[in-house]
């Protein structure tokens, strides 16, 4: 029930959070900023209207949002939230996860291929090339993590006796991960430094160029995937910070989504003192996170020995 | 069994139907066409009860009565060939639409015959029961396979391929005669069964010997030279076969004699899982460097032997550790992969055939827009570029889930074996994401965009001939991916004859099997409810069209799109110091520029090293040599003369 409960309440809150994002942003600018819900109310009208279609297009542009969005949801099918366990959950689904979310990447990739437009094919490399260099990090942590708690599974990673938080014996460690996590989190998720969903130059952009033509309940559904997908990293991030014990769950699930605000406010600072990195700087960044969750992996090998 | 080998009989009929009566091309094309279908059909048919039979179904000639030949089945055998009888017919199929030129019968006669030969060559590999009998059909395959590639004999390149190719499987050929050679010299008989019995480093040098020798025909790095070449020289429905059935074969020597040798050092185990390592990452990464969609698909080949390699290698060594779990995983896994890797792999083999056929043309860089043209290609060929890629819930990913999940197992293991765990699962990640990149950008650029030339403009679709052996592999993609199961289930019992002496347990691999194909199937439902939920959106709302977002830039056309080339030329950077990449630039001299070129070349650095650090210097030495051939037929008579005299005294 819990877990449910947890599941829903994470679809509908979703979208609130990267609002707190534009909120921090705009208080560094010293503005006021859009409301809160603002991405609600965008979902909203987004849903209202038409689509226009390019003529170059096929079906495979259609179905580039559905595949993407089916994709960004299936992770919190398995995801654990607040320490409840997770709706479905076995061995080995965290490479499922993985690989569907890949999945999703393949399918905004082709579909943006699709417009024949030089600028979403230039968006479309420079996706495949930095999500194929996150994704050795991501296999660094699981391998981490498999040595420190014998699990494949994210469930069980964070059930009870598992030790997978900043508290546990090898907190040392986690805080590797963390940073090495949230380094990812901007990845994939197309955040400054990697890349800057609000310029306006179409050159520089990586997800956003990718998203160009489509309009409407289309677009409302990669914007909706896309929440889902860094509401997953943030809460994954969550997970490893606190361990969640408190006596009642419904607690433990209320202090869990507050907690999470927490991340986005430091994708938001981030976004207000940094600039995005030139492109040739990325893949270091990237590799960067992947040697730190290396570190890790290669530290658990000299303790365990 | 007697009913198995008079099916291949059939197969083998039907091959000399076009070879002896050509003059009626199309009904006799149709006639080879069906009998070939009930030949592959009647062999499936009678496969169906040998597999229930728990010991193996033997037959023997005693021909030419000191070699006799034998014959036999257990489940490794079945299991390959599954892929040998359920492709090969499609492809054979795919021939009606795709060989139509009448003028060329008698050439298309030959290529059919040796193609009926290759797949019954290919079933009596597998069959094989001793060494006599396993050398003659390897080489009724390898040399039936050549003259396939020589299809199109009066191009110089096509020449060139045959050769490099008759070189590659002629020198693996030795290795693998002088592994059994190794094997014969300490038991002193042509029989497999008495080769558990050799001494431990015998063993490793007998499995080092096959699998150099199997490793060139299944096309490890550094010896997959042969494959980029022979494949794009050999007509689509020739390289769907030979690289989606054919190097399965060297796989299948390799699991073979693995499990005949019952090695129990894990350095054979490093080894495999070593050049499955290199062959998957730089496999993929040569593949996404290149221009040519069949060269692609062949170092995506190389990558695929790399992953079932990798499965092997886990396999082995959680065999030789004890850690049973490492070992079922990653051997089901690999093996798998293979079944999985020949259904995808010829479909995308095929369709790119069908593509060079209506296109004109095998460059990525110039084709474009082909779905809406060649609608049911385009989709099929979208289907296996999803599945190739690994990517749930097809078919590709469940056998790569199997082989992260006994690398993992390995992770528990110590010392150096954790080291080489760890690296295969980086290395499974890698691939992953590069192939997703590879076929990305094969779909996007062939299939989606604008056509880049007039004359891909004017593409049409294929025959039904050659749509329907498409569409029937993109839903065995699906239908493995989402119900694996009795597909995995006749991996692990094929894996079982390789074990024979350890007790193994399918539960633990069942269950997980099951879960994760529950959980491609939740991913299903909620892809189609996102569908139906899309539809439902757009329900009393305008939709329109026009051009595509130009960002600002009206007088677009379409040669300012995105090519193959620049969407790969990051990733293939990144690979430098292991990949050659040259570029060709002619500059601008004058103010009105003339013929300004720009190229680049992604070279092979195995084909140079090779060609630099062996081809030259023979050569060199070789040359000096040369004055032995005069062309004086005297002086011959007295090298003859010299020779016998020089045996006579020696004797």
């Amino acid at each position: 029930m819990a877990s449910f409960l947890s599941l829903l309440l994470a679809l509908a809150a979703a979208p609130l959070y990267p609002g707190i994002i534009l909120k921090v942003k705009a208080f560094f600018a010293g503005k006021k900023g859009p409301p809160l819900l603002i991405k609600y109310y965008t979902l909203w009208k987004l849903l209202q209207k038409g689509s226009v279609y390019s003529t170059s297009t096929t079906f495979v542009f259609k179905l580039g949002p559905v595949v993407s969005f089916a994709a960004a949801v299936l992770p919190l099918l398995f995801f654990p939230f607040a320490g409840n366990a997770s709706l479905f959950s076995f061995h080995g689904d965290v490479v499922l996860m993985l690989y569907v979310m890949g999945m999703g990447r393949f399918f905004t990739v082709v579909a943006a291929l699709d417009t024949a437009s030089p600028f979403e094919g230039m968006g479309c490399a420079r996706e495949v090339f930095f999500s194929t260099l996150a994704e050795l990090t991501l296999f660094a942590i699981l391998i981490l993590f498999y040595r420190l708690s014998g699990s494949l599974s994210m469930s069980s990673f964070f059930s009870e006796g598992n030790t997978l938080t900043l508290a546990g014996a090898s907190g040392a460690l986690i805080v590797l991960v963390i940073v090495a996590l949230f380094m990812v989190l901007l990845t994939e998720n197309s955040r400054v430094p990697v890349d800057d969903p609000a310029t306006h130059l179409e050159l520089t952009m990586i997800h956003e160029v990718m998203i160009l033509d489509h309009s409407g309940p289309d677009l409302a559904l990669i914007e909706l995937g896309a929440f889902y997908k860094l509401f997953f990293y943030a809460a994954f991030i969550i997970q490893l910070l606190c361990p969640f014990s408190l006596p009642l769950s419904l607690l433990n699930i209320i202090f869990f989504f507050i907690l999470l605000a927490l991340v986005y406010t430091a994708v938001g600072v981030i976004e207000s003192i940094m600039a995005r990195f030139k492109m040739n700087l990325v893949p270091k960044f990237i590799l960067t996170s992947f040697v730190l969750g290396f570190f890790a992996v290669i530290l658990t090998m000299g303790v365990l020995q | 069994m007697e009913t198995l080998l008079l099916s291949l009989a059939v197969v083998l009929a039907a091959g000399i139907l076009p070879l002896l009566a050509n003059r009626l091309f199309t009904p006799i094309k149709a006639c080879y066409v069906v009998l070939t279908l009930l030949g592959c059909g009647w062999g499936i048919y009678s496969l169906w009860p040998l597999m229930q039979l728990s010991v193996p179904a033997t037959y023997t000639v005693a021909w030419l009565h000191p070699f006799e030949l034998r014959f036999s089945l257990d489940a490794l055998s079945s299991f390959f060939l599954i892929p040998i009888l359920c492709v090969c017919p499609l492809a054979v199929l795919y021939v009606f639409h795709y060989m139509d030129h009448k003028e060329e019968r008698q050439r298309i006669g030959v290529h059919l015959f040796l193609f009926n030969v290759l797949v019954a060559a290919m079933a009596m590999v597998v069959l094989a029961g001793n060494m006599i009998s396993f050398v003659l059909a390897w080489e009724m395959m390898s040399i039936s396979s050549f003259f396939l590639v020589l299809h199109e004999y009066e191009e110089k390149a096509t020449r060139k391929a045959g050769y490099i190719y008759l070189l590659f499987t002629q020198l693996g050929a030795l290795c693998i005669f002088s592994g059994m050679g190794v094997g014969f010299a300490f038991t002193q008989v042509l029989d497999f069964s008495a080769l558990a019995k050799l001494p431990e480093t015998a063993k490793l040098w007998m499995f080092c010997l096959m699998l150099f020798g199997f490793g060139s025909k299944a096309g490890i790095f550094p010896i997959h030279i042969w494959l980029p070449y022979a494949h794009p020289a050999a007509p689509s429905n020739t390289s769907a076969v030979m690289s989606g059935v054919m190097i399965k074969m060297g796989i299948y020597g390799i699991a073979r004699f693995y499990g005949l040798l019952e090695i129990s050092s894990p350095l054979a185990g490093q080894i495999v899982l070593v050049f499955g390592m290199i062959s998957g990452v730089l496999g993929v990464v040569y593949a996404l460097g290149k221009q040519d969609i069949k060269k692609l698909l062949a170092y995506s080949s190389v990558e695929n032997i790399g992953i079932i390699l990798i499965g092997f290698g886990v396999g082995m060594i959680g065999a030789a550790e004890g850690n049973l779990p490492m070992a079922i995983f990653g051997f089901t896994g690999g093996l798998l992969h293979v079944l999985n890797h020949s259904i995808f792999k010829s479909l995308l083999f095929l369709g790119a055939g069908a593509v060079a056929k209506q296109a004109g043309t095998r460059k990525i860089d110039l084709l474009g827009g082909l779905m809406k043209r060649m609608p049911l290609t385009g989709k099929s060929f979208l289907t296996g570029s999803v599945a190739i890629s690994g990517l749930p819930p097809f078919n590709g990913f469940v056998s790569e889930f199997l082989i992260y999940v006994g690398a993992f197992y390995g992770l528990q293991l110590g010392g150096v074996q954790y080291v080489f765990a760890m690296l295969a699962i980086l290395a499974m990640a890698l691939i992953g994401g590069l192939a997703a990149a590879c076929f990305t950008r094969i779909v996007g650029i062939v299939f989606l965009g604008e056509p880049r030339t007039e004359r891909t403009a004017a593409t049409q679709e294929s025959g039904w001939t050659m749509t329907l052996p498409l569409m029937l592999l993109a839903c065995c993609c699906l239908v493995i991916g989402l119900w694996p199961e009795p597909f995995v289930q006749a991996a692990f019992r094929a894996y079982g004859v390789m074990q024979a002496n350890l007790q193994l347990d399918p539960a633990q691999l069942l269950e997980i099997t099951g879960k994760m194909a529950l959980g491609a199937r939740i991913f299903f439902v909620l892809f189609l409810a996102a569908l139906v939920s899309r539809k439902l959106l757009y329900r009393d709302k305008v939709v329109d069209s026009g051009p595509t977002w130009g960002c600002g830039f009206t007088q677009g056309t379409v040669r300012i799109q995105y090519t193959g080339t620049s969407y790969a030329l990051s990733m293939v950077e990144f690979f430098r110091p292991v990949v050659r990449l040259s570029a060709h630039y002619t500059g601008i001299s004058k103010i009105f520029p003339a013929n300004p070129s720009y190229e680049t070349h992604v070279d092979d650095v195995a084909e140079q090293a090779l060609n630099s650090g062996l081809v030259t210097p023979v050569q060199f030495v070789l040359s000096k040599l040369r004055w032995i051939q005069h062309g004086h037929i005297q002086l011959y008579i007295g090298y003859i003369i010299i020779a016998i005299l020089i045996a006579l005294l020696c004797i």
